[in-house]
């Protein structure tokens, strides 16, 4: 499946999405990581936690919540998966390299908010 | 946190001095043999997934590339949507891993790694090395990738972009290297030759010389 | 509890960032145990047994020492009894008696007198 936003015209038919089903962010999008600590099981690194990014693509199609799935959720509210951009000094207060480096991660949705 | 463990990955003399096999071999073996007499697994079943691992090595990843560098239309297609592009050359993906190509160009140089644990993109590169799953590579490739890559004899300039893709998610990688210069009539057996894994995880580029590590 | 509570929060696998040693480039080739350890991971997760996100939680739950003295597939084999016990797909009791019977089996083709637990 193409990971490019959907195209800003009317749909022929007119239907309501399930929960999930239209994402609820776009490439370019200015996101923050939220900052909340779940006990036993996460999938979004501690570095992670509240830094600003872009949105830099969505991953389709949506799926199901990978830190559900850790306690055996196999199926359920499928939502989407973000490509998400950060640069090294926005991460890193000390880096080193080049200010131009950066890191690319993948974040589920539910742990995304809009700066 | 400190961490005191001594983070290896050789199994602990699984082999004994009498040839015996190690408690860890046994005890795979005994879930194995348990869950094929209960019916939640086949022997079968196994036996073809380690025919699949076998059949997963560096040399897919570099026809891919190689494909990549001599067919402009396969590249866009590989950039759009590297598991599709893939799956038109008959590699299977036999899991719900995305994968996306990562391309190194005059301005960016990319590196994989998987901070939480190891995920690779295993159907068009087989496993990973054991270093790239040890603590160091992982803790480090994140926070000071330029050193890391200096480790491997790579020295990235610091007008080109280092960029990390950090996989945790259902997403895989695979870097598609530059082409070095000289090698525009080379065969593809040539060109792929010169592709090593090294070069598709982004630790190293692919040179002349390249000799698969 | 400012002691204590940062080892709740930190998975023991979440080390982005924490500087630490040189790159060892080690790649050593798998032990044929250790194959079937990794088929038979990909196998549970094709049936949905447990699946691969599962095993990554069931190796975050050995804890620090755990993990710190196994090897990799060494975690990955401990980590699928824990599950199919949780699960009740498998009781510890019937793995410790196939594993006896797989170190008699063993002994006995390897010739050893009287097949003996080592």
């Amino acid at each position: 499946m193409p990971e490019t936003p959907q195209p800003a015209t009317a749909p022929l038919l007119s239907v309501v999405l399930a929960t999930g089903e239209a994402p609820r962010f776009a490439p370019g999008d200015a996101i923050r990581v939220s900052d909340r600590s779940p006990i036993g099981h996460y999938r979004v690194p501690l570095y992670l936690r509240g830094k600003a990014g872009t949105v830099e693509a969505i991953i389709r199609p949506a799926r199901v919540n990978n830190e559900e799935e850790g306690f055996g959720r196999n199926i359920g509210e499928n939502r989407h998966y973000y490509r998400i951009a950060i640069p090294m000094t926005a991460l890193w207060p000390a880096y080193r390299g080049s200010s131009q480096d950066s890191l690319r991660i993948e974040v589920f949705e539910t742990w995304l908010e809009r700066a | 946190m400190t961490e005191h463990d001594h983070d290896h990955s050789h199994p602990h003399a699984e082999i004994a001095a009498d040839g015996a096999p190690g408690y860890f071999e046994v005890l795979e073996t005994a879930l194995r043999e348990l869950l094929i007499e209960k019916g939640f697994i086949k022997a079968a079943e196994i036996r073809r997934q380690i025919e699949v691992i076998d059949s997963r090595t560096p040399a897919l990843g570099a026809k891919i590339v190689v494909k990549a560098w001599t067919d402009s239309v396969f590249r866009a297609q590989l950039l759009a949507n590297g598991r599709a592009a893939c799956e038109e050359l008959g590699i299977t993906f036999y899991d719900d891993t995305s994968l996306i190509v990562l391309e190194n160009t005059e301005t960016v140089h990319n590196l994989i790694v998987c901070t939480l644990c190891s995920c690779y993109p295993r159907p068009v590169l087989g496993l990973p090395p054991d270093w790239y799953k040890l603590k160091p590579y992982r803790a480090r490739a994140v926070i000071e990738p330029r050193a890391v890559l200096a480790e491997f004899g790579t020295i990235i300039p610091d007008d080109v972009e280092v960029r990390v893709s950090d996989s945790t998610a259902v997403v895989r990688y695979l870097v598609l290297p530059r082409r070095p210069a000289g090698t525009e009539n080379y065969s593809l057996d040539r060109l792929e030759a010169l592709v090593t894994r090294d070069a598709m995880i982004g630790v190293v580029p692919v040179t002349l010389d390249s000799v698969e590590a | 509890m400012d002691l204590v509570q940062p080892v709740v929060q930190r998975l023991p696998n979440d080390i982005g960032g924490i500087v630490g040693d040189p790159v060892v480039r080690i790649d050593r080739p798998l032990e044929p145990w250790e194959k079937r350890c990794h088929a038979l991971a990909d196998v549970l997760d094709f049936h949905k047994i447990i699946n691969t996100e599962e095993k990554r939680r069931g190796v975050e739950s050995l804890g620090s020492a755990m993990i710190g003295a196994l090897g990799y597939y060494e975690r990955w084999a401990v980590v699928f009894a824990n599950l199919l016990f949780q699960k009740g797909v498998l009781t510890p009791e019937e793995v410790a008696l196939k594993m006896a019977g797989i170190d008699a089996r063993s002994s006995a083709e390897r010739g050893d007198d009287a097949g003996e637990p080592r």
